[in-house]
Order: structure tokens, then C-alpha cells, then sequence
């Protein structure tokens, strides 16, 4: 499979053609959040900053609680992750080793309940949190992530639970391992891969929501997620594109580097539960 | 053990997390939700806010933001979510909605109670609703003009003072400057983005041909030869793309502060951004008269409070109603927003100081007053959101499908109708 | 946790001296059990924040309820809201603008995810730099995708206008987000370079599953590229196409912020889809019974045509 020479020359340029293409629009923001502000409505268009500057970083710091909007996003990202992850584990392994009467059924809902339009959902839950006073709360964005991250997160991990042969735990049980023991001491120890590619993915899935945390923190600025806060710049009374790719470039910060460790484990996320 | 151990910890972080309790109630707190905590304004807010707190022992006001794009949403949401701020602080457009609702306060016992004399108050009239005093008028204002004087005189023109004037300067004046093939500088600027405020964009061209969407019984109006002169007028604005296309507010005050625009029809609270311009750009920023006979005018912004709260806290939402309605802080509040407050009596001589255009600013809110000119139509106050969604969505497609006027001002007439029965 | 009920436990089966003495969930005969109970906490969560709510969401679309009396009073049941969805030519427009969008971006993202998947299982030194970059928009959240190009086709200083009118494409700047036409291009261009890493991570686990020695044996017998990839890579993707192809479209479907953030649905409703047509009826217009009958027609709508693509599909959803 010796490659010419030629060929590996137009291998090349085309790889980094494309990745450039693919990367430029990062490239941009990156560009953008360290240009001086008068510089981004002029032409021709600054490609690489003679004087990079990090100014609009400092002052999108000092004048919006981006600290607190990225903590919110985190606090909200560990709860919803650690009680999806709690019912998911217990329910994937049931549905996959267990497989008692209807549990096929049940687990046929949380795969359909991966369709569920979050615009639908979120009317009652709106009319619900109202009740339960529980709009402009983190609480409230906890469950709602819930909703989303739990259907996929049990697929996920009956996919990995599936993976591990059944003689294990069989030969815990002999050793005096009850069901629940072999669960924790053998299962979960083994699946430890596939436990942190899920509950990563499960944190992404949660820091990347809009719908819920517009709408039910919307009113609370100090409750913001910093993707509301992100994008409510854009509404401001002025409009500063290098302060708003500053605050994109933060809040996607801890995805990418999510994204860096999980790129191995993507794709049994991506299509969890998607094949038997 | 890791993994089970990580297990329960999670577990653990979760039961800690919901069983964090509502904490212990502490001082009283009144929330006041503002779009302009960052404007100019905001400086009056706070200082009227440490005032009040230092009066009222254990008792803070937290003053919050939210944007001005997703204000009357966020408020919805507050509402229904039995979370209301308990200082109302609203646009005078949106607020007829939540007092329809039932969720603000009839000022009227209050004020009666108090020795705030309405009497002589601008457009405190615009604040009745449903027999009751829902608000108190913050503001009420005249569209200005500014216009850019360097811009002006590299065209050789004078600011313009009619219709005709004006579109020439734009026409004029929208050009490219540095020859790279692209415009970079432009007649006028008008928020074309999607949202409401399209709305109030349109409506210096509607008015300024004389037309209004509603006569002052509040029966709908559209269907009239002034309203189709006025839409041809936008039409023309945006077809030849005389305004940059697609801008927010925002980016068309940035424009103005960085020189490029020559002319800039907006509210008096414009003059606060001409002041924070750079020196070399400010000084070639003038206020004028709008170039029409009648301007966009009315009322602002409204102070209320919310009705489903404590007895004990709607008396203190009220002593901060009346600190800010006083005579002394309704002068320093005039002098904030660049125009004279609404309480009568307060236009002092500082204003002559700080503001060289005051006289503009108060025959520019009279006559728009004489016009019964208002943001918000009378008749259509409650469907305000939905009304604004037609008109522009009518209008968008007046310029993209290049509809006559005509046609597009006699399908609105109809579209309002059915919307004020709906209503 | 051993006495699940209390039936269970009674005297008679503590007195079976003989046999296990004790009732134990750990029995195999009560290993069901067992799988029950630990299915129980997730069926209790999903009751309350899935299925209550479908429920409830089904129950206000039958009410002529508007935001001020939620959850105060019911209003009498009615079918008015979906008589006047059906009567909408906004919710045909709706569900036009869903379709077309669901298909321009899965057509696009598949095109652009199977070629950048195919260019990165080539075998070159930096593969897997390149796998990681060549996925990296996955991992920019929809808030912060949309906004980036929203700047990058900025109507007055985007860079994109700046390109097309210097390359002489175009004469003069487009207004992207304001044009019916080029403001849809946007929302599926954002969509794509989204959406397409999606499709190229698991098209590349696809083609990592291609036994090389196909490759090898078709070159001796001296097929060139085009036809070993038509006869060798399409075929050996045929298991996780139908998956890919069907979870991308549920995510256009249901995507609210990408459209949201760049046009709310506008110019002229040629950008509103269901999902956003639900959200602005519901928030902007107070009108939650409504917005709950177009939200049950959209879940209506996605149940069936998941089901459709399952069957059709070469491999079970599940």
C-alpha cells in the first residue's frame, strides 16, 4: 500500500484544506475576541492581530458575573449528570443483565423518549416548576436536564454492561457476592471507562443546553447558565463582537476540553443505544 | 472500589443538593429588574437605591439587568412563575398586559394616601388601565435627530428638515469611502433585526406622513393614503439599503459613535451615547429637530408594583415609588436621560447646562403628545407583541417580494382587525 | 431491602425450617425482583419529569388556557386549539420549513461527515491530529455555533460579505438574516458544520470495521478508487448509516437554538419550525394551550417518522 509521492502531497493539502475550512469559523472568534473594538467594523478584515489584545476578556470579566454563569453551568452539569447517572446505572444494568417481564418495554421508553421535542416538554414543566416554586432556580434546570440526559445515558450504559461477560459476576456470586455486591464490586469496576464516557458526555449534553435554562433562569441573572449569558450579550444596548467571542470562547472551553478526552468514547455515545 | 466509591459520592452530592434547604429568611430584599442598568441611567438607579437603603435599615434593593430584547418574555416568565419583581420597573408598550393580568398593583389608594400631586404629569394618562392607576410615567419623551456634521459637509447639505431634504442626504450620503467596493458609511441606521423594535423603527416614517395605526377611540386605522406613504417611505429606505440591513439597535448606536452614520433618528436617551463617542467623532454630532412634522413620541418607561406580594413589602415598594417620583431626584433624573423628567416643575436651569438641546426635546415630545402619538396603539395595547409581529412580518415581505404598499397596508388593516377581536 | 412487601414475609415463610430460612431477594427465583427494584428509581424520575408531563402538556392542549390562569384553574376541555392549528397555514408553512430543513442538513452533514471520515482513515502521519480536529465543531455548543457565524455573516462587516464582494461573487452585501432564501442557507450551514462530525466520528468507527485485506485483494484485481469505494466503503457502512442518518435528523427536528438565536424563526416564517413555532406560541405569545397542541402534533409527528426510518432502516434502533 505504498503510497507515490505525488499522492501523498495531495493527501495532504487536502487534509489541511479541509481542516482549515472546518476550523476557520474558531479560528475567526478566536481572532475577533483579542481585536482592539474599533478595529471590527472596518475593512479589510485584520487576519492575524499585530497587537493582540485581552482586553475584552478582562472586561467581560468585570462587567458581567461570567464567574458565576460558568459555575452555574457547572453546578447544574454535576447535579443533573450525578442523578441521571444514579437512575441510569442501576436501570441499564437491569435491562441488561436482569431482563425481567417488561423491562424491555420500559427501556423501549427511555429510547423514545430520546424524540421527545424539548419544546413540548418544557410547557408543563414550566406550569410544574411555577407550582413547586421552582422557576429561577438551579433545582429546576437539574430535573429538566434529567428529562434528556437519562433516556440516553441508560442506553449507554446497558451498551457497556452488554459488553462484560455474565461468568464474572456469576463467579462473584460464588464467591458471596450477592446480585447488588456483584454490581459494585465486579460490574462497576470493569465498566469504569465506560461510567466516565457517559457521565463526561452526560455533563456535555447538560452544559449545552439553551432551551430550559432560557427559560426558566431567564429572569434571574445570577442564576444564568453562561450560555444564556453568552447569548444575551448579542441583545445589549451596544454591540461588542469582541467581548461575545470572548464569552463564547470561555463557555465552550470546557466542552472542547471534554470533547479531547472523550473523542475516544464518542462514538458509543453518539450512538448509544442505537445497536444491540 | 474507585468506581462505587465515586458512585455513592455522586449519590451523596445529589441527596446534599436537594435537601439544601431554603435558607433561613434574612433581611428583606425587593427585586427591581431594569434594561438599564448599564445605560447612562443606571448611575441614577443605583444612587436613588443606596439612598433608600440607607434609610431603611435591613432592607436591600437588588437591581438586576435583563436586556432589552427579551424584557417583556422575561417578565412573563416572572410573572406566571409567581416570582415577580416587587419594584415593577417596565416600557410604557408592555406594561398594559400584566396590569390586564391582574399582577400590578392599583397605585391609586397610595398615591392618595401620599402627597405626590399627579397633576401636570406627562402622559401619566398613558398609566390608566382598566379604571384603575397602574403605573406611575418614568419618562415620556419626543423622538431627536442627530446628525453627523463633518458627514454633512463632505456632501455639501444641510441637515435636512423635511422628507425631501432627508432622503436626498441619505441617498447622498450612504457611500462607500475607501473605495474597497464596499458601503461603509450610511445615510441612517434602523434596527432591522427580528424582535419588536422593528416595530418602533417603522413608525418615525408612519407618523411623519401623518398616518397612526389606531385613532384616539382606539379603532384600528391602517387602511389610510398617509399610512401607504408612509410604508412607500421605508420602503424605499431599506430597498436602497440607505441603513446598513440585519443591525440591532446596538450596532446602529456603535455606528453613529464611530462617525459613520449622518443622520440617526432616535429617543433624547441617544444623547447619553453622543457623549460617550470619542472626542474628534463627538464634536461633529449635532441633536436637530426630526425632518417630519410629527414625531415618534410618548411615553418611555413606567415605575409599578406588583400586586401578589406582602402588605409589608408593598409598603416599602411604595416609600421607593415616592423617593423616586420626588421632586429631587425627578430633576436628577432628567438630567441622566438627557430630558426633562416627567413631574412638573423640575425643568431647572442645570438642564440648560448639561443639556444645550432641551428646548428641542420638549417641543418634540409636546407635538407628538398633540398627535396622541404613542409606541403603543391604543386599542391593540394587549396584543402589542402579536400586532408587532404582523407589521413587521408584513413589511419584511413588502421589501423582499417587492409588494406594492397599497396592497400590504389594506392587508394589515384587516390583520389588526381580526387581532383587536381576538384580543 | 429484603422484605420488598410485606406478604412476602409472612409467618409461613419464616417457618419453613427446612428450606431457605429466610425470604431473600437474592434467590433466584426472585432475581425479577431484584430487576425491578433497580429499574424503580429511573421509572420513578421519568414518571415525573417524562411522562407526567406528556400528560399534562396533552391535557393543556385541549384547554383554551393563556399564561395568567396556569396551573389555577382548568379551563373546560376543547378541541378549538387544534381546530385552529389545522386551519393555520403558519403550522403548514411550519412543518414545510421542518422537512426541508431535516432533509438539506442530513443530506449535507452525510455528504460532508462520509468525506471527511473516509479522508481521515487514510493512513498518513498526524491522522490522528487530524481525527480530532476534522470533529471539532462537535464540541461547540449550539449557543456558541450560531453566534460565531452569526458574525461571520454579519450583513455590514461579516467576513463572509467582505469575501463574496471582493472575490466579485457578489455585487453587493447580502443581508443574510433578513433575505427569506439566503437566511435559511444560514441556519442549514450552521446546522451542517454542526451537525456533519456527528455522521464523520461514527462513519469513521464504520469504516475502521472494513477488513483491509477487501482493499487489497480488489486493488490486484485492479479496481480503482471510485469503484473499490462504491463496491467495498459504501456497502461495509451500511450498519451504521441507517443510525447515524436517523439520529441526525432527530436532531434537526427538535434543535431550537441555532434557529432561535439567528432569525427567531423570521424572515417571514421561513425559518420557523415546529420546535419554534411551539416556543414562540408558549413565551412570546402567552398562548400555552396552543403552543401545547403544536408541541403534541410535533411528537406525534417525530414518533411516527422514527418509526417509519427504524423499519426501514437496515438495523434495529435497538
Amino acid at each position: 500500500m505504498a503510497r507515490s509521492r505525488r499522492e501523498s502531497v495531495i493527501l495532504y493539502a487536502l487534509v489541511i484544506t479541509v481542516i482549515v475550512v472546518l476550523v476557520f469559523p474558531l479560528y475567526w472568534m478566536f481572532n475577533t475576541s483579542l481585536a482592539p473594538g474599533t478595529q471590527l467594523r472596518r475593512f479589510p478584515p485584520v487576519f492575524v492581530q499585530p497587537e493582540p489584545t485581552f482586553a475584552a476578556y478582562e472586561r467581560i470579566f468585570n462587567e458581567r458575573p461570567v464567574g458565576v454563569w460558568l459555575r452555574n453551568s457547572a453546578v447544574v452539569a454535576v447535579a443533573s449528570t450525578a442523578l441521571s447517572m444514579f437512575v441510569s446505572v442501576l436501570a441499564g444494568y437491569s435491562i441488561s443483565r436482569i431482563r425481567a417481564r417488561g423491562s424491555q418495554s420500559i427501556g423501549l421508553f427511555f429510547l423514545m423518549s430520546r424524540m421527545l421535542p424539548s419544546t413540548l416538554i418544557i410547557i408543563p414543566l414550566f406550569v410544574s416548576f411555577r407550582q413547586l416554586q421552582l422557576i429561577g432556580d438551579l433545582k429546576s434546570l437539574v430535573l429538566a436536564h434529567a428529562t434528556f440526559i437519562t433516556p440516553f445515558a441508560v442506553w449507554m450504559l446497558k451498551g457497556y454492561f452488554d459488553t462484560i461477560p455474565a461468568e464474572l459476576e456469576d463467579a462473584a456470586m460464588i464467591d458471596g457476592c450477592n446480585p447488588l455486591t456483584a454490581l459494585l464490586r465486579v460490574v462497576l469496576p470493569l465498566s469504569a471507562p465506560g461510567l466516565a464516557a457517559t457521565t463526561l458526555y452526560g455533563f456535555v449534553l447538560s452544559w449545552n443546553d439553551f432551551v430550559f435554562a432560557r427559560t426558566f433562569l431567564v429572569a434571574n441573572q445570577n442564576a444564568w447558565t453562561v450560555n444564556v449569558g453568552v447569548a444575551s450579550l448579542k441583545g445589549e444596548y451596544l454591540t461588542e463582537w469582541n467581548e461575545i467571542m470572548a464569552g463564547s470562547l470561555i463557555a465552550m472551553l470546557p466542552i472542547v476540553l471534554a470533547y479531547l478526552f472523550l473523542e475516544r468514547y464518542l462514538v458509543s455515545g453518539l450512538t448509544a443505544g442505537s445497536t444491540k | 472500589m474507585f468506581v462505587a466509591r465515586v458512585f455513592l459520592m455522586m449519590s451523596l452530592v445529589l441527596v446534599a443538593l436537594f435537601s439544601a434547604a431554603i435558607t433561613g429568611a434574612q433581611d428583606t430584599t425587593l427585586t427591581l429588574i431594569s434594561w438599564q442598568v448599564d445605560e447612562p441611567v443606571g448611575d441614577w438607579w443605583r444612587a436613588a437605591i443606596e439612598e433608600f437603603e440607607s434609610a431603611h435599615e435591613g432592607v436591600t434593593i437588588e437591581f438586576t439587568k435583563v436586556a432589552r430584547p427579551e424584557y417583556a418574555d422575561t417578565f412573563l416568565t416572572l410573572f406566571a412563575g409567581g416570582t415577580p419583581p416587587e419594584i415593577v420597573h417596565l416600557a410604557s408598550f408592555e406594561y398594559q398586559q400584566f396590569a390586564d393580568a391582574g399582577w400590578m398593583e392599583d397605585l391609586g389608594p397610595w398615591i392618595e394616601d401620599s402627597d405626590l400631586d399627579l397633576e401636570g404629569w406627562a402622559g401619566q394618562a398613558k398609566c390608566h388601565w382598566g379604571g384603575q392607576t397602574a403605573c406611575i410615567m418614568l419618562q415620556f419623551f419626543g423622538f431627536v435627530m442627530v446628525v453627523n456634521d463633518a458627514i454633512l459637509e463632505e456632501a455639501m447639505m444641510e441637515a435636512p428638515t423635511n422628507w425631501d431634504e432627508y432622503i436626498a442626504v441619505l441617498r447622498a450620503t450612504t457611500k462607500d469611502t475607501d473605495g474597497d467596493g464596499i458601503v461603509d458609511q450610511w445615510g441612517a441606521c434602523h434596527h432591522t433585526a427580528e424582535g419588536s423594535q422593528y416595530l418602533s423603527q417603522m413608525l418615525s416614517y408612519v407618523v411623519g406622513a401623518g398616518a397612526y395605526w389606531t385613532t384616539s377611540e382606539g379603532e384600528v386605522n391602517i387602511n389610510t393614503p398617509e399610512m401607504v406613504e408612509g410604508f412607500t417611505r421605508w420602503k424605499t429606505i431599506l430597498d436602497e439599503r440607505l441603513t446598513p440591513l440585519d443591525l440591532a439597535s446596538g450596532d446602529c448606536r456603535q455606528l453613529m459613535m464611530e462617525g459613520k452614520l449622518a443622520t440617526k433618528l432616535e429617543g433624547p436617551w441617544i444623547y447619553g451615547f453622543v457623549l460617550r463617542a470619542e472626542p474628534e467623532i463627538q464634536e461633529n454630532l449635532r441633536v436637530v429637530r426630526v425632518p417630519f412634522e410629527v414625531p415618534v413620541g410618548g411615553a418611555s418607561n413606567v415605575i409599578a408594583m406588583a400586586s401578589e406580594i406582602s402588605d409589608e413589602k408593598k409598603a416599602l415598594v411604595w416609600d421607593f415609588i415616592a423617593l423616586i417620583t420626588s421632586h429631587e431626584w425627578q430633576v436628577q433624573f432628567g438630567l441622566h436621560v438627557g430630558q426633562p423628567a416627567p413631574r412638573p416643575g423640575t425643568l431647572v436651569d442645570e438642564y440648560y447646562d448639561a443639556i444645550p438641546h432641551v428646548d428641542l426635546l420638549l417641543e418634540s415630545q409636546n407635538t407628538a403628545s398633540a398627535h396622541g402619538i404613542d409606541r403603543s396603539p391604543t386599542g391593540l395595547e394587549i396584543v402589542y407583541n402579536e400586532f408587532a409581529k404582523i407589521v413587521r412580518e408584513e413589511a419584511q415581505r413588502m421589501v423582499a417580494d417587492d409588494v406594492d404598499p397599497a396592497e400590504i397596508v389594506a392587508g394589515l388593516h384587516d390583520l389588526a382587525l381580526e387581532l383587536q377581536a381576538a384580543g | 431491602m429484603s422484605r420488598l412487601r410485606p406478604g412476602y414475609a409472612s409467618s409461613d415463610m419464616n417457618n419453613m425450617v427446612n428450606h431457605p430460612p429466610r425470604w431473600s431477594l437474592w434467590q433466584p427465583g426472585n432475581r425479577h425482583l431484584f430487576g425491578y427494584l433497580l429499574l424503580l428509581p429511573a421509572v420513578l424520575l421519568t414518571a415525573a419529569i417524562i411522562v407526567y408531563p406528556i400528560i399534562a402538556a396533552i391535557d393543556l392542549s385541549f384547554q383554551k388556557i393563556k399564561i395568567a390562569k396556569l396551573g389555577r384553574s382548568r379551563a373546560p376541555l376543547t378541541l378549538a386549539n387544534y381546530e385552529e392549528l389545522f386551519q393555520a397555514p403558519e403550522f403548514y408553512q411550519a412543518i414545510w420549513v421542518t422537512i426541508t430543513l431535516v432533509a438539506a442538513v442530513t443530506l449535507l452533514s452525510y455528504v460532508i461527515g462520509l468525506a471527511t471520515a473516509v479522508l481521515v482513515n487514510q493512513r498518513f502521519r498526524g491522522r490522528k491530529l487530524a481525527r480530532i480536529l476534522v470533529a471539532v465543531p462537535w464540541a461547540v455548543p449550539s449557543v456558541m455555533a450560531a453566534i460565531i457565524w452569526w458574525w461571520l455573516f454579519d450583513s455590514s462587516f461579516g467576513l463572509i460579505n467582505w469575501a463574496l464582494v471582493r472575490s466579485g461573487l457578489s455585487s453587493e452585501m447580502i443581508p443574510w438574516l433578513s433575505t427569506p432564501g439566503a437566511a435559511f442557507f444560514v441556519i442549514v450551514v450552521v446546522m451542517v458544520w454542526k451537525g456533519y462530525p456527528f455522521i464523520s466520528v461514527i462513519m469513521l468507527a464504520g469504516l475502521q470495521s472494513i477488513p483491509l485485506e477487501l482493499y487489497d485483494a480488489a486493488k490486484v484485481d485492479g479496481a480503482n478508487a471510485w469503484n473499490r469505494f462504491r463496491f467495498i466503503t459504501l456497502p461495509g457502512l451500511r450498519s451504521v448509516r441507517g443510525i447515524a442518518l436517523i439520529l441526525i435528523m432527530l436532531w434537526v427536528f427538535r434543535d431550537f437554538p441555532i434557529i432561535y438565536i439567528l432569525t427567531g424563526g423570521g424572515p417571514q416564517r421561513t425559518t420557523q419550525t415546529l420546535a419554534i413555532m411551539t416556543y414562540q406560541e408558549a413565551f412570546k405569545f402567552h398562548d400555552f394551550g396552543f403552543a401545547a397542541a403544536i408541541g403534541v402534533i410535533t411528537l406525534i409527528i417525530s414518533i411516527i417518522a422514527s418509526w417509519f426510518m427504524v423499519r426501514r432502516s437496515d438495523q434495529p434502533i435497538y
